[in-house]
């Protein structure tokens, strides 16, 4: 029995994969983006080891196609912008994959216990989320990173615990949402029947609910990844991103603090920020293809 | 107003959560840089941070004097302008960025519901599948994405506008150069976040939620009746259209306010964002946090608004 789950929810998750791939069209382009984007974050893992010293290549190189390392040309400081990029690419997803770990996670458990519990445990916690979303998220993670830069760049793995720190309100529109799915879920007969066959609280949970949130929750991870990672960005234009290290923001920050524009070396610009539509409009179109599968009055 | 106490109780617990050292380390790294600071600044923001950072006192003492200070702004002069208090910086910067973010919020608010709407209701002609994908693309970029690619548009590749930094300080002499500096320097910060918020955000989930209510039951029965098609849409689908679209916009205003402060920076336009940039670099924790506890209270007071309004749009809520 339970060795039987994991084989059918394998299953039932390949063949809504493969029906998501033929019917949606969003799913589908979504889906090839991000597979080429993973392809160029797993391209860093063959990157040069002296990609990432000064002038080990010739100095604002425009894009030549002699080879890999100078397609998208070079910085101002003779780095090349294409292994920069790849790595820039790795680390960000990292950074997002890390949130998305931690923060949903905590998010459907208070989602769960909110609608499930009622009263005043669902008042409370939903006072606390909806103030934590008002919130402006920015200036407070300003602070944060004000008080712990000098921290982070002392650590060992620096880039998964960025990740970590977006967990602190990246929870809270998981829980929104998944509170709203419990609420109206308890009413449906099958919880009660379930309930009046003598089943247990947690088993409840676990068989019955949580079956039907599981493509919510995935919507909720790819929606906490852009989240993430859009916060790194931000945080990075601010100068306020572990600087030594290159992630898409960074690259922005290092391309804006040599002012790239004003030398004319546009390719540096434009990389990081094509890079980064490239990143949310992967993740969004596949959330919307899932939310439109699971939520067929969205269907166009 | 229970909002504005969550909230600062919430970073509250989250500064005491913080290495213990960490002020310490905060003091110690301006006599280290060797910056040329007034002692008496370094005493006072001493004074302030252990202060805030809960340091001083019973849990209790700690917690009325963080709260007292969170809600009069005091954090004690500025460390980069030296004696400003940094509250008067921050509110000297705010009618720039209040007249930048109202401005594009109402507008982008109103347009973007209108045309989903419009769109929803001729989904079948081309312009309207033209606009919906064209916000499918644009929904998900942030604003200051949008921002270094209009930067790169519009000031590199066709220059109309000076390229970052280019606007240097602001000088104002009479009303009419005021006029048209604002409008010179808000021109592009504006359009990031009006194309984002409105043909994405607002645009898309109008047109969701009117493609709804047009299958609702009571949209049917009024077409049953006879009734006009403007009237249906006015009476009917526009006003179940706006109703969810306020709360959204009470809930993504934290969103909307930070997302701008970042775009003020990208485009050296003199609001606090800007501010927030300086008092990064230099590292002045005084302006930082009475940024942090004003945009709080101002987000708090605008969802507070919104509440007041709402029951003006929704009569369900009076009859409560």
């Amino acid at each position: 029995m339970l060795v039987g789950i994991p084989i059918g929810v394998i299953t039932s998750i390949k063949n809504s994969f493969s029906i998501l791939m033929r019917v949606s069209k969003k799913f589908r382009i979504g889906f090839i983006i991000i597979i080429g984007v993973t392809i160029l974050a797993l391209l860093s893992f063959s990157a040069p080891p002296q990609y990432i010293h000064w002038y080990s290549y010739p100095r604002s190189l425009p894009p030549t196609p002699t080879g890999i390392d100078l397609i998208f040309g070079t910085t101002a400081n003779g780095r090349s912008v294409f292994w920069i990029f790849t790595n820039a690419i790795k680390n960000s997803l990292v950074i997002g994959i890390v949130t998305a770990l931690i923060a949903p996670h905590i998010g459907l458990l208070v989602g769960i216990i909110a609608g499930l519990r009622g009263g005043i445990v669902d008042r409370v916690l939903m006072f606390i989320t909806d103030t934590i979303i008002v919130i402006p998220a920015l200036p407070l993670y300003v602070i944060v990173l004000m008080i712990l830069k000098p921290h982070i760049s002392a650590m060992g793995s620096p880039i998964p615990f960025m990740g970590l720190i977006f967990s602190i309100t990246a929870w809270c529109w998981p829980a929104r949402q998944v509170r709203a799915m419990v609420l109206s879920l308890r009413e449906r007969e099958f919880i009660l029947t379930s309930s009046l066959s003598g089943n247990s609280m947690a088993r409840i949970i676990l068989r019955e609910i949580i079956p039907h949130l599981l493509a919510w929750h995935l919507i909720n991870l790819t929606n906490t990844v852009l989240y993430s990672i859009g916060m790194e960005t931000g945080l990075s234009i601010l100068g306020l991103s572990i600087l030594d290290k290159d992630t898409l923001g960074t690259m922005i920050y290092w391309s804006l603090y040599y002012s790239a524009l004003f030398r004319g070396l546009w390719w540096w610009y434009i990389t990081p920020i094509v890079g980064v539509i490239l990143v949310f409009l992967a993740f969004f179109l596949l959330s919307q293809g899932i939310s439109e599968y699971v939520n067929p009055r969205l269907r166009q | 107003m229970a909002t504005l106490f969550t909230a600062f109780t919430f970073t509250f617990l989250l500064l005491r959560a913080m290495p213990v050292s960490a002020v310490e380390n905060i003091v110690a790294s301006f006599t280290v840089q060797g910056q040329v600071v007034d002692p008496q600044a370094l005493e006072e923001l001493r004074k302030t941070l252990y202060e805030v950072f809960g340091l001083i006192g019973s849990p209790i003492e700690q917690y009325i004097s963080y709260l007292r200070r969170f809600l009069t702004l005091d954090f004690g002069p500025s460390i980069m302008s030296y004696p400003t208090p940094a509250r008067e910086l921050i509110i000297r910067r705010l009618p720039w960025t209040v007249s930048l973010l109202v401005f594009t919020t109402v507008l982008s608010w109103i347009l973007g519901n209108l045309l989903g709407v419009f769109a929803s209701i001729n989904r079948k002609k081309r312009i309207s599948k033209v606009l919906v994908s064209l916000s499918l693309t644009l929904y998900p970029i942030p604003y200051y994405i949008m921002a270094l690619a209009l930067i790169f548009l519009f000031a590199y590749l066709i220059p109309v506008f000076p390229l970052v930094g280019g606007f240097g300080e602001a000088v104002f002499t009479d009303i009419f150069i005021l006029i048209r500096e604002w409008l010179y320097r808000s021109t592009l910060p504006a359009l990031s976040i009006i194309l984002i918020s409105m043909l994405g955000w607002w645009f898309l989930s109008s047109f969701t939620l009117t493609l709804n209510v047009q299958t609702e039951d009571y949209v049917y029965y009024a077409e049953l009746r006879g009734l006009s098609q403007s009237r249906i849409l006015k009476n009917y689908v526009f006003r179940n259209v706006l109703l969810p679209q306020v709360t959204t916009l009470g809930l993504s205003l934290g969103g909307i306010f930070g997302g701008a402060l970042l775009t003020e920076i990208l485009f050296t336009y003199p609001g606090i964002g800007m501010l927030a940039y300086r008092a990064v670099l230099s590292g002045d924790y005084p302006t930082a946090l009475s940024m942090l506890s004003l945009t709080i209270i101002a987000v708090a007071i605008a969802t507070y608004i919104l509440d007041i309004v709402y029951p003006f749009i929704d009569p369900r809520v009076r009859h409560r």
